[in-house]
């Protein structure tokens, strides 16, 4: 007896501690045994390039924890893995090639500039690594060389219908003069908006590729406005420039509309034009979900988006499309591993291929294996570019 | 049509006027070519509205400021790349120590100012953006007041014709007894403020930006070359020139094409006149 209670009290014993060792395993909740969905997260963080990353690393935090605290997909927390490429391409490659090979993620969002997207992108192809793309570079989206690329922002030749578009319909121009600086986005944005101006047969009455620190532009803006122009076209990402256009445009007394690139919104402008009207009569390229309606709303989701983060997210000092490419890349990758209920590579790409007006905050978004530029192209229209609350713009005048 | 493009072009020459002539300041004392000239420009701007935009300085008070800071930095060009040049037998080591410490000069102010230009300060108020703008002709101002003051200080002053004895042989000036370090070092201080002026002055065109210093260490050098090494009135010409020529070719051409022709121009000037068009050869004992 004594033998078998031996036996039962070692029995008892060994059970007792297995139950013990297993017991905070058991106790942990089911997700945090899954594996993390890991997202690598490349942006320009820091250097003179840093401003955009500011607003889509908020929309990323922000998404990542929305969907974390309430458990994550399908029970799998997801891990952001974020790397700074400081602007630089080769910066950008060696952390693309870190994070697919030592992090093993499953999906990449960025770089966020073309440049950068440019060396990266065959690398991220060769390992067949889901990737989003947040560049406008026609060449970027290819899906027969990389049909893991998926651009989820518009391509420069939407930027350029946006504005060739405005200046047709809406400032009724004929005559245009296209201006661009002398950078290496600005000379392929000045190419690609003479080729597409003058398929839609406008008379171009002057082009010029400026380089962004030439002190004063009267002498150009003379010119386009002796030859007639009617509209401004320009592609500039440099506020010193845009401002010292809109500075000789009020010096020559020419009231004639500037149209072009996103940075023409860009708070620096207000600092250095001479007088705040000087800013007046100028149009950059906006989107849809986040521009101010004739009420001063935004659409629903997205006014309902600023409303909730309002106070505990800074909008004051990015882009409000910005935030909202982040989130909707979040989710996006998210929606792909919920639905297919994996993370291996060929699901999440064979399930992006079959979206169709998914509608995300910063735009609706369709892909097919033949067409990876997904944003939707009537979402993009335009600002007027000194209107700028929360990070949004109103819709320039002539849109309803 | 050409007033505006004379007005514009003659800022701008004023402009590059003024960074020749502190290359050619320091040259004299030194037989340096200081590739830091450019940066003092720069940092004449930066430090204008550094002065009086963000800490509310009255304009004359912000003005010295901001060319004694330029002075400062002239000086300590002196002391840690240039002097230690001087010393070495091999004395174009300066092309390195110069651009390096320029190259310190800009990091720091892209770092600590900001990367985007910046706005600078109305000074006057006078003009609308029109010819007569005091951005077009504060800097054609400051020129001709450098001009005249340095004309003033090297022939009306001991202290300046000190200088010129220094400029024109330092062996023989200090076999006279002349303290050459200290003229040099006060050649430097006084190109810094040179350059802060052209900075400052033409702050209301250039902008309060950082890159702009590599862009007038550039287009600073050609009136140095086009008007003959260390001659201030060849300098004054030559940039004045080469500002209106700038701006004709802007709006002629316009664009990139309008500053290969500035190049190209420089080019055939030199290949007729290798020593700049106001320049000597300089005489070879043989």
């Amino acid at each position: 007896m004594s033998n078998n209670g031996s036996r039962l009290n070692r029995r008892t014993l060994l059970g007792a501690s297995a139950v013990a060792l297993a017991a905070p395993a058991l106790l942990r909740p089911a997700h945090a045994q899954a594996e993390p969905i890991r997202i690598g997260w490349l942006a320009t963080f820091t250097g003179p390039l840093s401003s955009p990353t500011i607003g889509f690393d908020r929309g990323v935090k922000h998404a990542v924890e929305q969907i974390n605290a309430k458990g994550g997909v399908n029970g799998r927390l997801i891990e952001v893995i974020s790397r700074d490429t400081q602007g630089d391409p080769t910066k950008a490659v060696n952390a693309t090639q870190d994070v697919i090979s030592r992090q093993k993620v499953h999906a990449i969002f960025g770089p966020v500039n073309s440049g950068e997207l440019l060396a990266t992108t065959p690398i991220m192809a060769r390992a067949k690594v889901p990737s989003l793309v947040a560049g406008v570079v026609n060449s970027l989206i290819d899906p027969v060389k990389f049909p893991n690329a998926f651009r989820v922002t518009p391509s420069n030749a939407q930027w350029d219908d946006a504005v060739r578009n405005y200046c047709q319909n809406i400032v009724k121009a004929k005559k245009v003069a296209i201006t661009a600086d002398a950078t290496g986005y600005g000379t392929s944005a000045h190419d690609d908006s003479m080729a597409s101006f003058k398929k839609a047969g406008f008379d171009i009455v002057y082009d010029g590729v400026i380089d962004p620190a030439q002190p004063d532009v009267t002498p150009d803006l003379l010119r386009a406005k002796n030859a007639g122009a009617e509209a401004l076209v320009s592609w500039t990402v440099s506020a010193g420039m845009a401002a010292r256009m809109m500075n000789a445009r009020a010096a020559l007394n020419w009231d004639v509309p500037i149209v072009g690139h996103p940075a023409l919104g860009t708070g620096e402008i207000g600092k250095l034009v001479a007088k705040p009207e000087y800013w007046e009569k100028v149009y950059q390229v906006g989107y849809r979900s986040c521009s101010y309606g004739p009420d001063g709303k935004l659409p629903k989701a997205n006014q309902e988006f600023v409303d909730s983060v309002r106070g505990k997210m800074p909008l004051a000092d990015t882009s409000l499309w910005w935030i909202a490419s982040g989130v909707d890349a979040i989710n996006l990758i998210a929606e792909a591993v919920a639905k297919t209920g994996s993370t291996d590579s060929d699901k999440i790409i064979g399930y992006w291929n079959t979206l169709n007006m998914w509608p995300g905050l910063y735009g609706h978004y369709s892909f097919s294996p033949e067409q990876h530029n997904g944003f939707l192209g009537t979402d993009v229209v335009m600002s007027k570019a000194n209107t700028q609350r929360d990070g949004a713009f109103d819709l320039a005048p002539g849109y309803v | 049509m050409l007033a505006a493009i004379l007005a514009a072009g003659l800022a701008v020459g004023a402009t590059y006027a003024l960074i020749g002539v502190t290359y050619n300041i320091m040259f004299s004392a030194s037989r340096v070519m200081s590739f830091t000239a450019g940066q003092l420009g720069m940092l004449g701007g930066v430090l204008g509205a550094m002065f009086i935009s963000r800490l509310h300085l009255p304009i004359l008070p912000g003005m010295v400021l901001a060319l004694g800071g330029c002075a400062l930095v002239g000086l300590v060009t002196e002391i840690i790349a240039v002097r230690p040049v001087l010393k070495a037998l091999d004395q174009h080591l300066y092309v390195l120590s110069t651009l390096g410490f320029a190259l310190m000069i800009q990091t720091f102010t892209a770092i600590e100012w900001s990367t985007e230009p910046q706005p600078f300060p109305r000074l006057i108020g006078i003009g609308e953006g029109g010819p007569w703008d005091e951005k077009f002709w504060l800097p054609v101002l400051a020129c001709v007041a450098t001009i005249v003051g340095l004309e003033l200080l090297y022939r009306r002053t001991l202290v300046g014709r000190a200088f010129l004895a220094i400029a024109e042989d330092n062996f023989a000036a200090r076999a006279l007894g002349l303290p050459e370090r200290n003229l040099r070092m006060a050649s430097y201080a006084l190109a810094g403020a040179v350059g802060g002026l052209a900075g400052f002055a033409g702050g209301e065109l250039l902008l309060a930006f950082f890159a702009n210093g590599s862009m007038l260490n550039f287009y600073g050098f050609i009136p140095v070359a086009l008007g003959g090494l260390g001659n201030n009135k060849g300098a004054v010409i030559g940039g004045l020139a080469l500002g209106v020529f700038q701006q004709a070719a802007n709006f002629l051409m316009g664009g990139v094409v309008a500053g290969v022709a500035v190049f190209a121009v420089f080019i055939i000037v030199l290949l007729v006149a290798p020593q700049g068009l106001f320049g000597a050869p300089a005489a070879r004992r043989v």
